[in-house]
């Protein structure tokens, strides 16, 4: 402990060697906010969650059947029947399956058509299994959209992961406004495309139906007025031969509910030969339809057939017509993929629109020529993450400004208040430098996530303490009569030691959060911030409280 | 210094009051228990709740566009909801035949309230719904009640052959019975098939014999007509009752019905038609699993999916347990019937190992921190720390459960991020205790004055340091949106585990020491670097 004693009263006895800590701690606090923008250290708001469970979303498109859906899932479980680690695989065909957190805000639980399926897969217990959930996913999503998309052309395949976090719609959303729906979801494909390209984004998705052929039956309404038929006669029998209805019921006594009994036209003399017109022509001459009199008129002679287009489902947020556009992040923080996509998007647009920047990353783009105006807002994980990080940034500075006030009160000095402060906002050097620690030495990336800004702010109170304690001691030693100097350097060495020992308290309580996959970032912040703060509060402190005119001589 | 120390602040008042009190020893025993206690009543959960408030409503117009349903229901139907308070987004989709407007208000808006906002706007405005739509549904988002905390799979074994309909009846009893187990709320089945006579009719059979679509459900209409019984009276005032039988029996009476006459014969349904007792075919969805059986893959089966959930703010551990066990009585019998199933979701293990998971952490952090105590000053000192954590912690998880907060990965979070402040505040005061039994003149003073002047010396800064922790906590309280909820608890918690280490500390480490610390007895005197040290560690923090 002399030695300690001696070493920091050189250092408050010699200029240069002042200059060279404020220097030194200057260049740390410096290098390591350098290493946010250089990339050396990833922000993410949670990192992956090994879990026991994924889904797989299955997307044919709009107006594909159940038969044509059933081979995409097929396919899939196909492959997932390779793998060692799952233990089962349930499919859900034309619904989702049973709600989860992820499924919750995808609308999972609105599903209800042929085109959709999902997939369940559970998997061994995490424990006992060497490979991550989020690895496996990571190495099975090129091998099944590769091998099952083909299949139906246009299908969509997600792969769904349980989130760490509060559940969002997707990673990266794209909400693309405008009222012109068929410039919409040109732009919206563009958008797609862009996304497509771009580094470690994958399942990407336009949220829109896509639009297919269909038949158009249009009544001749003379026709059927002569043939002594309702029109709404023609509408029924025509659901009731292809689609079926339930006509009479049977109450049964042993069954758990009544028995409907159900009439449609046999599978096989219903369906049409080909997609066209005619075969929905021959089809309909030989369905027929009675009047009231008992005479016959085929279902054809009163109607039209047209083949037209369908009209998509139409979505709007806020009162706003708007087209999702939505892509997942494979091991990868958001941030990073969306940047670059913004980049190219302006670079893109700008041949054929005014390109304006917005609120925060939001575009807005404006025909040159018809002058209409499409907005392109981001949401998602990066928006929760975007709102996460400021409110908790906000957090912190109230923190900042509520310690700040209670040393003023404490101490009566701004000066003294300041030099706490500032010596508790420096162990954000070592939350940094943790982290960039901790990513070179595992396997995959190690994220500074929300629960690092949560230590981060814990560290505040924490280090605080630590030059509370020095700067306390050094005032009542100096009130005792001693030179500034040697009392700043006696309390320093005497107060080392309680200053290790709690240090080591919450390092060690904190080891073991480090090796949690979400508490990792809380854990090296606490570890690496308090290692810092020990460190500021020893030696870069006291050189302030030397400098400081707050603390005076008592002679 | 022969006289008794005056105490200065809050510290050393508490110190000397709980010194000698018999109800000390009481009270640690009693905040053990009640702590203990809490651990096992409150609810444990995965994940924190979130509360979500928000819900959809949906209109049905048959046979309109999707243009037609976007002008005339849902853009209307947006703005009248606009006008609801704490609303944040509005999603409006228009399909065909129908419109659904999904509302989702701010987060931390209280749920029942907006519910209730959402049902009326919607029921005050009928009158404005276009002619021919249905009665509009209004259904409010219930995390709690939608999201399932045990799925099981229903499939029939590998050499049986039960039909869809039959597994569907066997699912159906078992859901009546597993819905009865206390605080399950939804269960719902997916991939059911319905029993249901399925008449398929040959299209070229039908032009054929010149019949229309009509006829046939005009005679099966006029066969299946049900009507009650019929009461009579005779002439001595008695009932006689007789009613009409449903003329359908079996499916049998179905494929005899007679259409029609054609040249002087009938013609039977099951002339033209395939009748058969089947499942519902016109549905579409199906569910199917595979399985390992033996390390190798079974064939994909069709199987039903029971979904339960409980109600909020029950145990899912408890539940899932429940759930489990009910199975295992119907197994035998199930699997008689050559039906198996397969638990293919538990939220409540799934709770219950991350949770015991950080409970195991917390452990084991406590132990290393008492090593190193028992390294730096002792073991005794050590051995009085080490208690004071359980005591916090009960406290702690007390408070949580009076607040009506449950055991999750957060809450745990929290502890396991205040457990390295937490034992400041005792080894602060435990350490001055240490020093000042060592000191040149301890031997002349009383125990007791001993012990409340080191607790009381160091009161001030402690109170001030620890005051600045919390302080750091509590805008944290603020953070909005989704991940605000998610993390509500560590504000919640850390603030009342310091607060706590703090009177623990000034209560039960002077108790402990004076029951396990002795003065030394020799005036042997340790060697102080300093001497200024002894006189103004009264100041430490």
């Amino acid at each position: 402990m002399k030695i300690f004693e001696r070493l920091i009263y050189s250092i408050l006895n010699s200029k240069f060697k002042k200059f060279l800590v404020l220097f030194i701690t200057l260049l740390a606090f410096v290098g390591s906010i350098m290493m946010l923008p250089s990339k050396l250290v990833l922000a993410k708001m949670l990192p992956g969650k090994s879990a026991n469970t994924y889904s797989i979303y299955v997307d044919t498109p709009t107006g594909s059947s159940v038969e044509q859906t059933r081979r995409v899932t097929q396919c899939i479980d196909g492959i997932l029947q390779k793998e060692k680690e799952v233990v089962n695989i349930e499919t859900y065909l034309g619904m989702g399956s049973p709600l989860d957190y992820a499924g919750l805000v995808k609308g999972s639980g609105f599903k209800r058509s042929e085109n959709v399926a999902e997939i369940v897969v559970n998997l061994t217990d995490k424990h006992k299994r060497d490979e991550k959930s989020f690895m496996m996913v990571h190495r099975l999503r090129p091998v099944i959209q590769k091998n099952c998309e083909n299949l139906v052309k246009g299908t969509n395949i997600k792969m769904i992961e349980q989130p760490a976090g509060p559940p969002t719609l997707a990673s990266i959303v794209v909400e693309l406004y405008g009222s012109n729906a068929q410039k919409v979801r040109k732009i919206a494909k563009q958008i797609a495309g862009i996304l497509k390209q771009t580094k470690g984004l994958v399942d990407v998705d336009i949220m829109q139906d896509e639009i297919y052929k269909k038949f158009e039956l249009k009544v001749d309404k003379e026709k059927v007025i002569r043939s002594g038929i309702s029109i709404k006669q023609v509408n029924q029998i025509l659901y009731l031969a292809f689609e079926g209805m339930n006509v009479a019921i049977k109450n049964s006594e042993n069954a758990p509910e009544q028995i409907p009994l159900f009439l449609v036209l046999s599978k096989k003399t219903k369906e049409l030969s080909s997609f066209s017109k005619d075969a929905l022509k021959d089809k309909l001459s030989s369905l027929k339809l009675m009047n009231k009199k008992g005479m016959m008129t085929p279902v054809i002679e009163l109607v039209n057939i047209k083949e037209v287009d369908s009209e998509p489902t139409i979505m709007s947020k806020d009162l706003r017509k708007m087209v999702n556009i939505t892509a997942e992040t494979d091991l990868v923080s958001q941030v990073y993929p969306l940047l670059k996509a913004r980049a190219k998007m302006k670079e893109f647009f700008s041949k054929n629109y005014d390109v304006k920047s917005t609120h925060l990353f939001n575009l807005q783009l404006k025909d040159k020529k018809t002058g209409e105006i499409y907005d392109l807002n981001w949401d998602g994980e990066m928006k929760v993450t975007m709102d996460t990080f400021r409110d908790l940034g906000a957090a912190f500075i109230a923190a900042l400004v509520l310690i700040f006030l209670l040393m003023v009160i404490y101490y009566k000095s701004f000066a003294i208040s300041g030099i706490i402060l500032l010596g508790s906002f420096l162990s954000i050097i070592g939350v940094i430098v943790g982290h960039w620690v901790m990513d070179v030495f595992t396997v995959d990336t190690f994220f500074l996530t929300a629960t690092s800004l949560i230590g981060f702010i814990a560290l505040m109170g924490i280090s605080s303490r630590n030059s509370l304690l020095l700067i306390d001691f050094a005032v009542s030693l100096i009130e005792k009569g001693m030179p500034k100097r040697k009392a700043i350097a006696v309390a320093t060495a005497t107060r080392a030691k309680p200053i290790f020992l709690t240090a080591a308290a919450i390092i060690l309580a904190s080891t073991l959060l480090a090796r949690d996959p979400i508490f990792g970032g809380l854990g090296v912040a606490l570890i690496f911030g308090t290692i810092s703060a020990v460190i500021v509060s020893l030696i870069f402190v006291p050189v302030l409280m030397d400098n400081t005119k707050a603390i005076k001589d008592t002679k | 210094m022969s006289d008794i120390y005056k105490t200065k602040n809050i510290a050393g008042k508490l110190a000397r009051s709980f010194l000698h009190n018999p109800l000390t020893s009481l009270l640690g025993i009693f905040l053990l228990l009640m702590g203990y206690i809490a651990l096992q009543v409150t609810p444990r959960e995965e994940d924190p709740q979130i509360e979500i408030s928000g819900g959809s409503v949906m209109v049905i117009l048959p046979g309109a566009t999707p243009k037609q349903i976007d002008n005339i229901i849902v853009k209307p139907l947006e703005r009248k909801i606009k006008e609801i308070k704490g609303v944040e987004h509005i999603y409006g989709v228009s399909m065909h035949n129908v419109g659904v407007v999904n509302v989702m208000y701010y987060i931390g808006e209280n749920r029942e309230s907006s519910n209730l906002k959402l049902y009326d706007k919607v029921m005050q405005n009928l009158d404005k719904l276009p002619k021919g739509v249905m009665q509009p549904i209004v259904k409010p988002f219930d995390i709690d009640i939608d999201i399932p905390i045990v799925t099981v799979s229903f499939y029939p074994k590998d050499n049986s052959n039960i039909s869809q309909v039959e597994l569907y009846e066997r699912v159906k009893y078992i859901q009546n019975r597993l819905n009865s187990i206390e605080n399950v709320a939804k269960t719902t089945l997916k991939g059911e098939k319905k029993q249901q006579y399925n008449i398929q009719v040959d299209l070229k059979k039908l032009s054929g014999f010149h019949l229309s679509m009509g006829q046939i459900v005009n005679a099966l209409k006029s066969l299946a007509a049900d009507v009650p019984d019929i009461k009579n009276r005779t002439v001595d005032g008695k009932l006689a009752i007789f009613g009409v039988k449903n003329a359908i029996e079996s499916i049998r009476d179905v494929k005899n019905l007679i259409i029609a006459q054609y040249m002087g014969s009938p013609i039977y349904l099951k002339d033209i038609a395939t009748v058969e007792n089947g499942y519902n075919i016109q549905n579409f969805q199906s569910t199917e699993i595979i399985y390992k059986k033996n390390g190798k893959f079974t064939k994909s089966k069709k199987q039903i999916t029971l979904t339960l959930s409980k109600l909020k703010g029950t145990n899912a551990v408890v539940i899932a347990d429940a759930i489990a066990k009910k199975l295992d009585e119907f197994k035998s019998e199930l699997s008689k019937e050559g039906v198996g199933y397969k638990i293919t979701r538990n939220y409540g293990v799934r709770a219950d190992e991350a949770v015991n998971e950080l409970v195991m952490h917390l452990l084991v952090s406590i132990v290393i921190i008492a090593i190193l105590l028992v390294l730096v000053l002792g073991w005794k000192e050590s051995l009085i720390v080490t208690f004071t954590v359980p005591a916090i912690l009960a406290v702690t998880i007390f408070v949580a459960f009076m607040t009506g907060q449950t055991i999750n990965r957060i809450t745990l979070f929290a502890f396991l991020l205040s457990l390295g402040l937490l034992v400041d505040a005792a080894i602060i005061v435990i350490e001055n205790i240490h020093r000042h039994l060592h000191e040149h003149d301890a031997v002349d003073k009383d125990m007791d004055d001993i012990l409340v002047e080191a607790t009381d010396e160091i009161g001030a800064p402690t109170n001030i340091a620890t005051l600045a922790i919390i302080l750091t906590m509590v805008p944290m309280a603020f953070v909005g949106q989704m991940m605000g909820q998610f993390m509500k608890p560590i504000p919640q918690n850390v603030p009342v585990a310091l607060f706590t280490s703090l009177v623990v500390a000034y209560i039960f480490t002077p108790f402990l020491s004076r029951k396990l610390l002795k003065k030394p007895k020799l005036h042997h005197h340790e060697h102080h670097f300093q001497k200024n040290d002894t006189e103004l560690k009264g100041e430490e923090k």
